[in-house]
């Protein structure tokens, strides 16, 4: 008896919250796993699962919630079909390496600018940022989430939210002046 | 005092507005010291235009926004009941056509449908939904959606000859289209929803700042025929009414009024002034 009332509430919890944020959740599903069939069973699974949390959770703010349950859906779904494309933490220490800034060792501010004109190209260099850096830049540009948000949905710190950003759009810039 | 890392994390933090006042304030002054800060903000304004620019948020596929939907759908969409345990131990359903709900979707919906239902009875927010009741929540969850992702229909047109051979390439049903815009409910465009498994023209009209979807059944589609009138299901006005060939179910976010009086003028057809319908 109970068990159903907390489904029968989760149903209604969920024909609220999900629906009106899949177009989010796909999007930041296609980055993570770059491609689009994928990112439908990625988005399928999470949602599942927030169908699952929806009988135990009442939810505050929606979006980085949802977004949170649909990135580590991701994450699962990278393990189990493509390890070898999978972060490993090595890959998190080598973030310290890089460099935030942009302007450093750039003669030509123009260079990037012509360079930011061709779309297929920053995609590129956007899906080829270590996966931290990519999910934290996703989540603010195209999901516009808040830092906050950003903080709550992958789980870190506000300020390595911040420093990540930062460091995406900087090795972005890189990549950009670099390859042509 | 600030060291050059700060400052950059500080500028991405301006141009994201994530940045307190007072902080703000005195980057302003140290950008205006120094032309290097300065070019590197314009640097990162134009970087993050063009991610938003070239990287836009892409919409869902229709299927996959349907298979969502039958995750927590009334029972209508669900023939038969499988036990909770299989849901998770099905296939994922790549490869299946695109357009209707896995296997494992229906699985997973029907498990819930049914303990739903076992438990729903003796409470009284929880109706065991007949069909027509599964249909017009269904179109409400829809309207919903609709609203709030702020596309209210697949095509956009005013007129009736553009609306209805769109909506004629995509639904089996043959759409009865009535120009109520003297009547002051102008057309706004088309949808197909989902009803029964049977994808079903919905015609989208404006009034002031609210919208009607009203979708059109056969009439023997199941769940067409319900009791006539205008509910509430969350929220939403629900009007039902049924036609000598169609069943109409209309979900709006207009008071209760102002859609009687749509209703009314659909259920009259075509004023005097416009053009006569097309046989």
């Amino acid at each position: 008896m109970t068990n159903g009332v907390a489904e029968a509430l989760a149903h209604r919890r969920f024909r609220e919250i999900v629906p009106p944020l899949l177009d989010d959740a796909y999007t930041l599903a296609k980055w993570l796993c770059r491609n689009g069939a994928d990112a439908e069973d990625i988005v399928q699974e999470a949602a599942i699962r927030a169908l699952r949390a929806l009988e135990t959770t009442a939810v505050d703010v929606p979006k980085p919630w949802f977004l949170s349950i649909v990135r580590n859906a991701a994450f699962t779904w990278m393990a189990r079909n493509r390890p070898k494309a999978t972060t490993s933490v090595g890959d998190l220490a080598d973030l310290d390496a890089l460099d935030a800034r942009l302007g450093e060792g750039s003669p030509d501010p123009e260079q990037l600018l012509i360079a930011l004109q061709d779309g297929e190209r920053l995609k590129r260099a956007i899906a080829d940022l270590p996966a931290p850096l990519m999910e934290t830049l996703v989540m603010r540009d195209v999901n516009g989430l808040s830092y906050r948000d950003i903080a709550q949905a992958t789980e870190a710190p506000i300020g390595t939210v911040m420093s990540r950003l930062a460091r995406a759009r900087a090795a972005l810039a890189k990549t950009l002046k670099a390859d042509r | 005092m600030t060291d050059p890392d700060n400052r950059i994390l500080q500028i991405n933090a301006a141009i994201d507005g994530e940045l307190d006042p007072m902080s703000a304030l005195e980057l302003e002054r140290a950008i205006r010291a120094d032309p290097a800060l300065a070019a590197e903000r314009e640097r990162l304004k134009a970087l993050r235009e063009a991610v938003r620019r070239h990287a836009p948020r892409e919409a869902a596929p229709r299927a996959l926004v349907d298979r969502i939907a039958a995750l927590s759908a009334p029972a209508a969409l669900v023939a038969t009941a499988q036990p909770r345990a299989s849901a998770s131990s099905l296939p994922t359903g790549r490869g299946r056509p695109s357009g209707w709900p896995n296997p494992r979707a229906l699985a997973v919906a029907a498990s819930f449908a049914v303990l739903g239902f076992a438990a729903g009875v003796g409470l009284t927010s929880l109706r065991v939904p007949d069909s027509s009741q599964a249909v017009a929540g269904g179109l409400v969850s829809d309207f919903a959606r609709a609203s709030i992702a702020g596309q209210p229909f697949d095509v956009a047109s005013s007129d009736r000859h553009t609306v209805k051979p769109w909506l004629a390439g995509r639904t089996t049903v043959s759409a009865d289209i009535v120009d109520l815009a003297a009547q002051g409910f102008p057309l706004a465009g088309g949808r197909v929803a989902v009803v029964d498994r049977i994808p079903t023209p919905t015609l989208v009209y404006r009034h002031n700042e609210h919208m009607v979807a009203v979708t059109e059944l056969p009439l023997d589609a199941k769940g067409a025929r319900g009791g006539e009138g205008i509910e509430t299901i969350d929220g939403y006005h629900v009007a039902r009414w049924a036609g000598p060939n169609l069943a109409y179910v209309a979900v709006s976010d207009m008071d209760e009024k102002t859609l009687a009086e749509f209703v009314a003028a659909f259920r009259r057809g075509p004023s005097p002034a416009a053009e006569p319908r097309r046989p």
